[in-house]
């Protein structure tokens, strides 16, 4: 007689089992993603797992959401979606990612094994499409390889330079028994930070008279905000950041001065244009800071910091290239600065002068205050947020204005798509957030193109009752597109008017509120409204249709070709 | 006498990777979206794996960056420098060993034809030595000198 009291079932691991055993290894928290055919199994084991997993209304979103996620924790974030379709949606999310060095692992369904290679229903092949903008990709056929790959999946997306990594999983594979979860790390630690370089640049550090700190997207990727403040004052060198900078310097630190570049302040330019020396750290040039690089900086010796060596003489030849964490040479710089006496003298006079360039756009923003219009918005938004505000914005002339006249003074809390410049980014990147950080304000802001790209996501926010405030500066237009065809195309606007809905019925019809505002309407109450009440709200701002965005240097000029604010 | 096959600098970047087609796909995709300036391409394989050599047209220091983006490849497990040579057929009567040996080149006749390969500029001495003796000559490269493994 069979004793079924000791009679155990042997029941073989399944794949699927081993991509949920591996995301519990590597402390994942959230999932977001959705379902279909070619991932069924894996969704069929998910519910054994405590792994939540936040459904999302597109695949897009889903990507978008784990990247805002993996930005403000600094954690992996995860993906997941079908094959075909599903994995297609996915590829703007991850192009997105990777050009910001976002760590994000992106998990796809791929038709069984036997049916690949042959057209089959929803093929396609993911790793060939995702190649240019995936820093690894894994097409997992053997199941022993799955649970080892997903491991090994999450240490290369957050190793070194952040990206994201594809995992493509068949069907079948995600059906078949599997070994054990063996895995053993390959690479070693990075090794302690020494070069030549870190004390040449203390060196110049010390001697420079118009220095200038320019910090970027790896400093906040290397929690190296500490480090970076410890530098600043220990040699009283002003701080500028990039677009993705920002926040990674205190923005009420008087050695503050703002960010760079296409649209970045006129008196900022101005400073890296004067300067004789530049320590750029985590950052790598792009063109929208640069503008015509053979122009940029003329007068400066360039410090350049940066995890990926590739990244130095990319774009700028640095007068000292140093390939490495910034957290590590930053420290390792103030080791070498020591406690010299010289370090930070004699630059006095140029933080006054700088002091003093900024004045005017002082004086330009507090008179804008009284205005209604995309500044008296931001500072409305402010005010009701609060010090633990987090702000994602999506892309266009709003993102410039955000990124112009906030404050930004907690670490880490602009949230934006500077690489690829993604709209739709803004609504599904700021779930990821709130999920992230449930207990902080969260806004997004964003166009009324934009927004319309992932609107659908408000039925997932409802969901979970995330508490996303949402303004759109709503000026009927393709704002930013329409901008350069008022001075770059005789103001032709080719396609660049767009409609959309009446944002206050759409938020309630997905059971949520929203308001419009228009010229002398209360700017403050409503924005005060939207962040008292309990869960999403839309703000529809209508703004000036023609409103530009000041200064602007033209693509591939410089700062000497910069066009600004009449009267400025 | 014909001149070099090319003006431009040539760097050799040696690759030795794994993971087969993906990985091959990969790293041609990782050439084509860095706008790496491709001049040649070998592909070999042996025990250890299989060996991408590439030829790059561009400065010594960009050949050093395009060399740290290769190397950053999961699949990659080494990229590095290497010796570039260049190739000549050439048709002679004159006797052509003791300039051979003169100007540091490897040569042999295969079917009257002599093949020449060296550094580009020893080829340029070689060539040089024989002088009005050189009836015909094809130059081919500069190309990456083949090692263990050997080329496609």
């Amino acid at each position: 007689m069979e004793n079924t009291a000791f009679s155990i079932e042997y029941k073989p691991r399944t794949g699927s089992e081993a991509i949920c055993e591996a995301l519990l290894d590597e402390g994942v928290e959230y999932l977001f993603g959705y379902p279909g055919g070619a991932i069924m199994p894996f969704y069929h084991a998910l519910p054994d797992y405590p792994l939540k997993h936040i459904l999302t209304r597109h695949e897009q979103a889903a990507a978008h959401a784990a990247d805002g996620y993996a930005r403000a924790t600094g954690r992996v974030g995860v993906c997941v979606a079908t094959s075909g379709p599903g994995a297609t949606n996915l590829v703007t999310g991850l192009a997105t990612a990777q050009m910001d060095s976002v760590p994000l692992v992106a998990i796809t369904g791929q038709v069984g094994r036997p049916a690949m290679g042959k057209d089959s229903f929803q093929e396609t092949n993911v790793m060939g499409m995702t190649l240019p903008f995936t820093k690894h990709s894994f097409l997992v056929e053997d199941p022993d390889e799955l649970y080892p790959a997903m491991r090994r999946a999450f240490e290369i997306a957050r190793s070194g330079r952040p990206g994201t990594v594809l995992v493509d999983v068949p069907k079948d594979v995600q059906l078949a028994a599997t070994g054990d979860n063996g895995y053993r790390r390959l690479r070693e630690a990075p090794p302690p930070v020494e070069s030549p370089g870190l004390e040449r640049a203390a060196m110049l550090l010390r001697n420079a008279k118009r220095p200038l700190i320019l910090a970027g997207h790896g400093v906040t990727l290397g929690s190296a905000e500490m480090e970076l403040r410890l530098l600043a004052e220990r040699t009283g060198i002003p701080v500028v950041t990039t677009l993705l900078g920002i926040s990674a310097f205190p923005e009420d630190h008087p050695l503050y001065l703002g960010w760079p570049g296409m649209h970045g302040q006129a008196s900022v330019n101005r400073a890296i244009d004067r300067s004789d020396l530049l320590l750029a750290v985590g950052m790598r040039f792009d063109d929208r800071i640069t503008g015509a690089a053979h122009k940029f900086a003329p007068r400066a010796k360039i410090i350049h910091i940066d995890v990926d060596p590739s990244e130095l003489g990319k774009v700028i030849k640095p007068t000292v290239g140093i390939a490495a964490d910034a957290k590590a040479a930053m420290r390792s710089i103030l080791g070498h600065l020591g406690n010299a006496p010289d370090a930070g003298e004699g630059c006095e006079q140029w933080r006054e002068e700088l002091a003093r360039s900024q004045e005017p756009e002082r004086r330009r923003k507090e008179s804008a205050r009284d205005e209604y219009g995309p500044i008296q918005v931001m500072e409305a938004i402010k005010a009701a947020a609060g010090p633990d505000l987090r702000l994602v914005t999506d892309v266009g002339q709003h993102q410039m204005w955000a990124a112009q006249f906030f404050e930004f003074t907690k670490a880490n809390s602009h949230i934006t798509s500077g690489g690829l410049g993604t709209m739709g980014f803004a609504l599904p990147a700021a779930m990821g957030v709130a999920f992230a950080y449930p207990e902080d304000p969260v806004w997004v802001i964003a166009g009324d193109g934009g927004i319309q790209m992932n609107i659908q996501e408000l039925a997932t926010i409802r969901d979970f009752g995330l508490n996303i405030k949402v303004a759109v500066l709503n000026n009927g237009y393709l704002g930013m597109v329409r901008q350069w065809q008022q001075f770059f195309h005789n103001r032709r606007y080719s396609e660049t008017p767009i409609t959309g809905p009446d944002y206050e019925q759409l938020t309630c019809s997905y059971g949520l509120a929203g308001r419009t505002i228009s010229e002398g309407d209360d700017v403050e109450a409503a924005v005060r409204w939207a962040q008292e009440q309990e869960g999403c709200t839309i703000l529809d701002f209508h703004i000036d249709p023609e409103a530009n965005v000041y200064p602007m240097i033209p693509s591939g000029m410089s700062v000497n070709e910069m066009i600004e604010e009449d009267g400025a | 006498m014909p001149e070099s096959a090319t003006g431009v600098a040539l760097n050799t970047i040696e690759v030795r990777y794994t993971g087969g087609m993906l990985a091959l796909n990969r790293l041609l995709m990782t050439l084509q979206n860095k706008r790496m300036p491709v001049a040649g391409f070998t592909l070999g394989g042996d025990s250890d794996g299989m060996r991408a050599t590439i030829l790059l047209g561009c400065p010594p220091e960009s050949a050093l960056r395009y060399t740290a983006i290769i190397c950053a490849l999961e699949d990659v497990r080494e990229a590095r420098p290497a010796e570039t040579i260049e190739m000549a057929l050439i048709e002679t009567s004159r006797d052509w060993r003791a300039p051979a040996e003169q100007s540091g080149i490897e040569a042999h006749e295969d079917d009257g034809t002599l093949v020449a390969s060296g550094e580009p500029e020893k080829i340029d001495a070689f060539l040089a030595a024989l002088g009005d003796g050189v009836e015909d000559v094809v130059r081919i490269g500069p190309v990456a000198r083949p090692e263990a493994g050997g080329g496609v």
